[in-house]
Formats: structure tokens, sequence, C-alpha cells
């Protein structure tokens, strides 16, 4: 990311990845799923991680200065913990091998993970079940936890069990929702955009206008729009240089008549994950997610297509940062496992891990550096790291009192795209 | 008739008359009455997104229903409806020639082997049944390739997914079975000499199956319509997965007011609004079934006429032909019969496709990379651990063979003792296996799936055990001890099958941390008690609401037919009550709750919106992480694992079929009571 690109300091380089590290552990090797366990057990070993009686306890990484290994700056604590662990979270949010057989040889817990389709459908799952739905790590987008704080759907993170804390980047750190971090710890960051097929449609689009023109226009009846109501409802106002934010009864009124008398009629589907369907061959265009879009190039790769006609467009002029979260939901049952997982996934190697399965940036400090060091064949990086410029257009949702018009519009969008 | 000492005795004996049925109506009170209720309330109250349950009832209004009459959301109404209707008359025109010829064209043998192979398809996940659908249907898939490559269609390939006409082919698909079941047992029941007796009295082919068939099968298309309309105006899975924006049905719409829009009242008026529609939607049904009847019997004479007439033409050409046309009329059974074929075939295409696309080398389940691997099979099992699973299986299995050889020439032996040898192996095998070395976690590498498949069979059963037990005995009750109570009781039952899944979900998961308050019933829920903890016990509760009213209907529908002389003698003979129902009404009854309970498991197996609500962290069924996972990408491994739970499944089924024959019932009995008919 190019903010890092100018604080970058190039002693950390050399801090990060002494060569006698470097040689033990091939970076490939270690980033392919094969070989990870091994690669893990290098890291845990130097980390001098070596608990085994599965109790809580600590291990420093202070051993990692003896053996010449990058300090310092990078926190690698391991905790251990036992039994189960259950994560209720977003699709294929994490790499499968952390949250299975890594998990359970580093910390010694059997994980479970469920997914749930929107922060609505997680709030409805924990407020219905009055603190017994069983869950002891959550991942709602920022904006929502202030909201699921004041439902006491929340409990406070002891901080001192994610010491690894330190490695994330104050930038995304004390967010509005929750200034002093005491419930949430930034898991990943994306953005908003879309991505279409040049062989399908002709016209070069580099706007939120230009996707909703070709909507209406030469792919009506082939495009998909993100399922949720304030991005679909943010497509408009981005478009329109309104704030997405607004509470302006006006502007929302003025949405709701376009989006839904005539925008819906030319929708395909509301589909918050296109990717597969992309490569099924079902939309020419849809509104992604930067990482569920990056995640396309590989499977139309899969079904035979041709990836080089996909092209990704970050929204234009204005459009999304939005931060998901790790929190401890208020009654799980293994809250100890939860703070290990957590301050785990904030260790820089397991962090770029995930970041390289899923495509979207985890707020890890010096990301270049990190990323040169550890997966120097990151591909499609443009869509995960954004420039200056870039991020400048990007902002994030605030909870007002005008999302349940919001909610209402995108409601009404779906009877009305109805056949 | 006079009153016997006995018949005396057995009054004083009896309680009320719902005696019987009192658990299931405790149980439908609290898991059912009450919660729908608070729902119903629900509707009435204003959305307040920043209350714990998202309703304000500070003033009570209409206002959600008359929001439901906004054009916008009566047009998906009317969209549901219409594919239902269409959905239910194809099944009745694509499911009626394979029953008629299951029914009366092929041997007793065939029978059970078609009528098996209509019910097979069932047991794999519903979830991923459907899902399988997006492979033939993809624009850019094999078959699409082929057929553009033909030059059949245009470059765009298959336009079908994302629109109604997608969800249409799969609902058809989905409940095929379901029709063609009680067709085919309405259809054997009738007696062949009635048809004979039609023909021999000059009436054609064609006037035999209008005039006498079709008319007796009437109860099998009643209850064929009911099994499938209903569950097709609520169906979630099928829209949510295929329909896109186009091919939206109410299911989907009533439970994104619940969860996405956090519009519980919308919500709730939507599903009350849906409940009436289906009613209504029947009650216009049955009239048109009454008047339809009285039409033809007004214009009957002069239908009569002209089938006189066009006998007498019949009788005429029969002369002057050749009895060589015999051999023309043989064509029929052979066009059944490739119907029949055609649509075993269509009921197994999605089944071929989910074990194919298990070897899918890519990291899509529905996109076919080109390549075949059995890597997703390596990944999801850990072999090492499999194989000692599989050796010590056998190992126990062998045992078991090894001492029934043994004891077959000893006279000493009971005889049940050998018979029944293999079969106690088999489940101590289970047992050892499964309870002491947990294998169904630990041959799993993938974090979850053998877990899931672990909690689906555990919520499936017990819900299954409930079902039969307080379904079983209350269609007893129905059928022996009619009362003003029946009236309210069937109202409950069928208000039950007709009630959207989406709206128990919600009723119950908001109802069980209110059930703490309770006593007794509350420890239960909410304290967790041996290997069932973690929420298991509400998979029973939620499941088993449904499963109960199928095997109520099918139990009460069995006794109806069954004079209940026998346990009268048998109470006049001197046995109490209790007696008498063990030794005359059990035995009688007994294939409907075999059947009964096959259907409920089958249904409670595939059960994934009330599980999805309700289920906790340490519950999630097959189905509810399916569900999950096709939020985004489902990967190659979920049909390894529906292939998984498919064969095991059908050597469950195989298993019981053996204890069942064991029990001398023969296996046509079983597919007979299979739907209950009436």
């Amino acid at each position: 990311m190019a903010t890092e690109n100018s604080k970058q300091n190039p002693k950390q380089l050399n801090m990060l990845a002494p060569d006698s590290f470097r040689e033990k552990l091939s970076r490939r090797a270690f980033l392919q799923g094969g070989t990870a366990l091994a690669g893990f057990a290098l890291i845990a070993a130097a980390c001098g991680s070596s608990s085994s009686d599965g109790g809580a306890t600590t291990d420093t990484a202070a051993a990692g200065s003896t053996d010449g290994l990058a300090s310092g700056d990078w926190s690698r604590v391991i905790n251990t913990a036992s039994g189960e662990l259950a994560m209720y979270t977003w699709g294929d949010y994490n790499d499968p091998e952390l949250v299975g057989a890594l998990a359970a040889s580093t910390l010694s817990v059997t994980m479970k993970v469920d997914y749930y389709a929107s922060n609505e459908d997680l709030i409805t799952k924990l407020a219905t079940s009055g603190g017994t739905s069983g869950f002891d790590i959550v991942v709602p987008t920022g904006p929502y936890i202030s909201q699921m704080v004041e439902k006491g759907l929340l409990q406070k993170l002891d901080k001192s069990l994610i010491p690894n804390m330190v490695n994330v980047d104050p930038l995304y750190l004390g967010q509005a929702w929750d200034t002093t971090n005491d419930y949430s710890v930034c898991k990943n960051w994306g953005t908003t955009g879309f991505f279409y097929d040049t062989t399908k449609i002709s016209k070069e689009l580099t706007t939120w206008q230009d996707f909703i023109d070709t909507c209406m226009g030469e792919a009506s009846g082939q495009c998909s729009v993100i399922d949720a109501a304030p991005n679909y409802c943010g497509m408009y106002f981005w478009a329109n240089g309104i704030d997405w934010n607004t509470e302006d009864a006006a502007s929302i009124d003025a949405a709701e008549k376009f989006l839904v008398d005539e925008f819906a009629q030319h929708i395909k589907a509301f589909d918050s994950y296109p990717s597969t369907k992309l490569a099924e061959g079902a939309y020419s265009i849809a509104m992604a997610w930067n990482g569920d879009a990056r995640q396309a190039y590989v499977r139309i790769a899969d079904a035979g297509g041709t990836p080089e006609n996909w092209k990704w467009v970050l929204g234009a002029p204005d459009t999304e940062l939005w931060m998901d979260n790790y929190c401890i939901p208020v009654g799980a049952p293994n809250p100890e496992a939860a703070h290990a997982w957590i301050n785990w996934d904030l260790i820089p190697e397991i962090s770029i891990r995930d970041l390289q399965y899923h495509g979207y940036h985890t707020g890890m400090k010096n990301m270049s550096t990190l990323i040169g060091e550890i997966a120097p064949d990151l591909e499609k990086g443009d869509m995960i790291f954004f420039g200056d410029d870039q991020v400048k257009t990007m902002h994030t949702q605030v909870i007002t009192p005008a999302l349940d018009r919001l909610i209402d519009i995108l409601n009404k969008s779906k009877a009305k795209a109805g056949g | 008739m006079t009153e016997t000492v006995a018949t005396r005795l057995r009054k004083r004996f009896h309680g009320p008359k719902y005696l019987l049925a009192l658990p299931a109506i405790i149980w439908y009170l609290l898991f059912f009455a009450l919660p729908i209720a608070f729902i119903v309330f629900y509707s009435f109250g204003t959305k307040d997104s920043t209350k714990l349950l998202p309703v304000d009832f500070s003033h009570l209004s209409t206002h959600s229903y008359s929001a439901v009459f906004d054009e916008t959301f009566f047009k998906t109404f009317r969209g549901t409806l219409r594919i239902a209707v269409i959905a239910t008359t194809l099944c009745v025109l694509i499911g009626l020639p394979v029953a008629y010829f299951a029914a009366f064209k092929v041997p007793e043998k065939w029978k059970a082997i078609i009528l098996a192979a209509v019910v097979v398809p069932s047991f794999t996940s519903f979830l991923i049944r459907t899902v399988a659908w997006r492979i033939p249907l993809a624009p850019n898939g094999t078959f699409s390739k082929w057929l553009i490559g033909m030059g059949w269609i245009g470059q765009n390939g298959i336009q079908i997914l994302e629109t109604p006409l997608a969800v249409q082919i799969a609902i058809v698909y989905n409940y095929l079975g379901f029709m063609i079941l009680p067709l085919f047992v309405a259809l054997d029941r009738i007696d062949v000499r009635m048809r004979e007796a039609s023909k021999d009295l000059g009436a054609g082919r064609v006037a035999t199956f209008f005039g006498v068939t079709l008319p007796l099968a009437g109860p099998g298309i009643v209850a064929g319509v009911l099994l499938t309309f209903i569950p097709m105006c609520g169906d979630y899975v099928t829209a949510t997965v295929l329909g896109g924006a186009k091919g939206n049905m109410i299911g989907a719409m009533i439970a994104s007011q619940f969860s996405g829009a956090q519009n519980w009242p919308l919500g709730s008026a939507m599903a009350i609004l849906m409940i009436a529609a289906v009613l209504l939607s029947l009650g216009v049904g049955f009239i048109a079934m009454k008047i339809v009847p009285l039409v033809s019997s007004l214009a009957s004479p002069a239908v009569q006429n002209l089938r006189r007439k066009m006998h007498a033409r019949a009788l005429e050409q029969a002369k002057h032909v050749k009895p060589s046309t015999r051999t023309k009329i043989e064509v029929l059974p052979k066009v059944l019969g490739v119907w029949t074929v055609l649509v075993l075939v269509f009921l197994f295409i999605p089944i071929l496709l989910v074990f194919l696309h298990s070897f899918n080398n890519g990291g899509s389940f529905t996109i076919w990379s080109g390549k075949s691997s059995t890597k997703w099979w390596g990944e999801l099992f850990n072999g090492s651990e499999m194989l000692g699973v599989l050796v010590r299986f056998a190992a126990l299995l062998v045992i078991g063979v090894v001492i029934k050889r043994l004891l077959k020439g000893r006279d000493n032996v009971p005889k049940f003792v050998s018979s029944w040898i293999v079969v106690v192996s088999f489940v101590l095998a289970l047992i050892l296996n499964g309870f002491m070395t947990e294998w169904y976690r630990t041959i799993f590498d993938f974090t979850g799936i053998g877990d899931a498949i672990r909690n689906s069979f555990i919520a499936a059963f017990g819900a299954t055990v409930i079902a039969v037990i307080i379904g079983g005995m209350s269609g007893v009750a129905l059928a022996r001890r009619p009362g003003r109570w029946t009236t309210f009781f069937m109202a409950t039952v069928f208000l039950i099958l007709v009630t959207p899944e989406i709206m128990d979900a919600v009723a119950l998961a908001t109802w069980f941390p209110r059930i703490k308050e309770i006593p007794l019933v509350g420890i239960i829920f909410t304290s967790g008690w041996g290997p069932f903890n973690g929420g298991i016990n509400k998979l029973w509760v939620g499941q088993s609401l449904y499963a109960s009213a199928v095997v109520t209907l099918i139990v009460r529908a069995r006794l109806a037919g069954i004079d209940e002389s026998l346990e009268e003698a048998a109470g006049d003979l001197g046995a109490p009550p209790g007696r008498a129902f063990r030794q005359i009404t059990l035995p009688l009854i007994a294939s409907a709750m075999v059947a009964g309970g096959l259907l409920s498991f089958a249904l409670c197996l595939d059960n994934a919106v009330i599980s999805t609500l309700i289920s906790e962290a340490g519950s999630t069924t097959f189905p509810v992480a399916l569900l999950g996972a096709t939020r985004s990408t489902i990967k190659p491994f979920w049909g390894v694992g529906a292939a998984l739970l498919f064969i095991v499944t059908l050597s469950a089924l195989w298993f019981l079929a053996v204890i069942l024959r064991r029990g001398g019932d023969s296996a046509s009995k079983i597919a007979a009571t299979f739907t209950g008919g009436s």
C-alpha cells in the first residue's frame, strides 16, 4: 500500500527476514498448502512455543531475537487453549488450514466454522438465542458494532490476552465504532467495485454511473448487485455525488424512486458473492467486493474461461471502505480459546496467509514490507492494496436512522425485480 | 348391543377421549401454538431495529398487512402461487403415467424397484440436489457448450439460471417423488376387476381411465397435491439457490424480512397472508373438484350417447379389421415404460452430477475443471483412521458371521439368537467404533463435516422418535376416539403443515430463550444433558413438528380404513385396554408408523431452514453447514459429504429393511403405507 511505502523503513526489511531464516523456510513452500505445516512448525519452534499441556501458557517471542529472527517490531506470541472454538463468520473468510489442522496443532483447539450472509443475519442469530448461540468469535462489520454493544451482544476483549495487537497498523485501530478497541480488533478491510466481461460489454467502464448505465442498457438482465442495503443504495449515492451516509429525506426519496422504479427491473440477481456464478457465466457484470472479484479470476480460469477478458473497476468517484472485526459475543463458551485464536491470527505470517486466501488487506503495519518478504508472488495485488489517492475516495459506513429506509429500498427493489 | 361387564370395565378405564393425543397436544401448545402466537402478535407491531428483538408494540396497527397488498410485494405472491400451481399440475401430469405404469403394467417385483428408484433420490441432501441443477444449466457449462457446438442455441449459452424457469424445473424435480408415491398407492388399491368390468361392458381404454381409474385415484391425487403444493408455496431453498432476482418466491422473501431486513412485523404479516393464500387456493381446488363431477354428471346423458355411438362405430370397425390390430394396442405399455425410464433418469441426473463433481479437480463444486481427481475425497478423509475404522467394522462383522455358523447346527440355542447375531454385531461395531473412538470426528480431516453428519443423524433420529411416538398416539386417538376435540386438533395439524418453515423457525428461535422461565421444561432445554448438549435437543423440537403432523395423518389414514371391531372383540374377551392396544392396535399401525418414521427421517435429515435459526455452534447439521457454504463458494468436498451422507442413509435404510423383513413385513406393504393414501 502506498501509504506504507512512504513510511517504509529499509532497515526493517533485513530484520524481518534474515538469510538464515529464509534458507530454513522456503517462502514458496510456506505459502503452498501442502508444506505449510512444516513451515509453520518452524515459526512455532523459532518462537519458542512448546506448550503441549493445553493450559493458558504464554510463550513470548523473546527467543526469536536470540537466533537472529525478526523481532522488535513484530510480536509473535502464541497462547494456547483447549476445547472447542466456534466461529461464526462470512463465507470463505479464512484459510481452511488455519481454521482446521493448524489451529488444532498450534493452539490445541478444535474449530467449528459456520457462515452467515449479512450483519443482520448475525444480529438476528445472536439476539434470538439470548446468549446461548454457542459461538466464541463473530466477525461483524465495523458500524454494526456499536449497535451490537448497545444490545448487549458483545463482551469486552481482554487485551492482555491479545498482545499481538501491536502488529496492527494504528490506522486501522480506534475506529469510530469502537474508539478504544474494547470490543473489536480489525480482521481485514476491503472496498466495493464492479467486475465485467469485456467481450460482452463493449464500453470502457470507470464509474458507478457507467455501471448503472450498463446494467440498464447493454447488460440489462445480466447484472448482479451486492445483497446489502448500504452497498446497493450506495451505488446510486456515489454515482450522484451524494454522501452514502446521508440522512437527507429528499436524497433518499430520489434514490428510492430511481432504484425501485427504474433500476430494479434490470437486475438478474442480488448476490453478495458473485465470483462462482460469474465463472458459470450467469452474469456479464457484477457489483462485488474486491476480494471476491479477485477470486473470480481463479474461478473463471477453473471453468475454462479467459480471465484476461474480465476487468475489475474500483467504484468511482467514491466508494466504500468496510472493515470486518473479530469480536467475542456475550455467552461465548470458550472465551479463552477465542482470545488465543484472535491473537494468533494477528501474527504477520498467519495474517498474510489469510490475506492470500481471501484477498483482503488484513491491516498489518508495514504491509508492503511483509508482502515483499512473505508473499512476493502475490497476484493481483492492485485488487488488495490501494494507493493514497484511491483510499481517499473510500468512506466508512455510519449507522444512522436512515438505514431502515435503505433496507426498505433494497426490500422493495427485490420485490420489484421479481419476474 | 347390550353392555357386557367387559365394556363397562373398559369404559371405567377410559379417561378423556383425547387422552392418547395429550402428549401431542402439550407438545404443539408449547412449541407451536404459543411461539406462533407471539409471531402473530408481532405482525401488529412496528419495526424498531434499536430493540434486541426489533419490534415495537407501543402502537399496534395493521399497517404491515396493508403493506403486503402493496403492488410490489403482492407480485411475488402471485408469482409464487403461479410457480406452485404449474409445478403441482406438472407433477400430476408427469407422475401419473409413472404411477399408472408401476401399478398396472409391471409384475410385483418391478413395482418395488420402481418405487425404490422414485424414493431413493429424496435421501440425498435436498440442498445439494438443488445446487447440482446449476451444473447442467450453467451458460458456460459443458452441456451448454455442447448445445452451442451443435448450433441449437445461441452463443450466450443456456439462459435459464436466475429465472423463474430454473425454479420451475427444480421445484418439479424436488417434489415429483412426493406426488408419484401417493398416486401409486391410490392406483395400486384399485381392484383390477373394476377396470376389467368396465372394459367388458364395452368402454374403451380412454373411457375406462377417465370413468373408472381416475375417480378411484382421486384420494391419491388429493394426498399428492397436499404433499407437494403446500411445501412448494413455502419453499425457500430452491428459489434462493436458483431463482436470482426474477425467480424470487414468498418463502425466500419472508425469510429476508426476518433476517436481512429485520422487519418482523412485515415478515409475520406476509407469512400469515401466505397461509391464508394457500388455504384459499386449496379451497378453490376442492370446490373445483366438487364442481367438475357435478358438471360431468349433468352432461352425462349426452356423453353416454356419444360414447355409445363411438362404441358402435368401433365395433363396426372391429368387424372389418383383422386381429393384427392387437399388436398396435400393445404400444401403450411401451410408451409408458419409456416415459417411466425418462422420469427416473430425470430424478437421478442431479445425484449422478453430485457424485461426478465430488471428483472435480477444481476449487468449486458447480464448475467442472475438466480434470477429475480424488483430492477432495483425500482432503476430507484421514486415510489411516478410515482404514482402522473399516478394519474394526469388518472384524466385528466377521466374528458375528462366524458365531452364526458355529451356532447353526446346534439345537440348544434359541433360533432368534442365530438369526439376530449378525445384526447385533453390526450394532456393536457401530457403537464400539462410534462412541468409543469418535471415528466420525477423526476420519475427517476437514473441520466440522464429520460433526455435521453426525449431528444430522442424531437430530433426525431424535426428532423421528418423538414424531412417531406423539404422532402415532394422536393418530390412534383421532381414528378411535373422535369427538369435538378432533376438529381443533386436525386444524392444528393442518396449520403445522401449512405454516412456512421460516415462521416456525423465528417463532422457536425467540421462544427458546423464554422457555427458561417455565419450570421443568426449562431445565431440560437450558442445562443440556448427556451427550446431547449444545442445542441438539432444540433441533429435536424444531424438526419434530412437521414430522409428527405427517405421522399423525398417515397413522390416522391407516386406522380409518380398518374396522374397530377387532379391538372391541379383544375388549369383550376381557383384555384390558393396554393389552388390547399392544396386541391388536399396535400391530395394525406398525407399518404406518414405520412408513411415517421413514418419511420423517428423510424430512428431518434435510431440514435446513428451522435448523439454521435454532441450531447452536455445537449442533450444526449438514444442511445448515451447506446452506452457510452456499453463501459463498461451494467447494467440491460438499459433494463428497453429500455422497457420503447418501451412502450412509441408504445403508441405514437397507439395515432397517432387513430388520423389518425379519419382522415379517413385506416391502410392498411398507411402500403402500408410505404416504398413507386414504
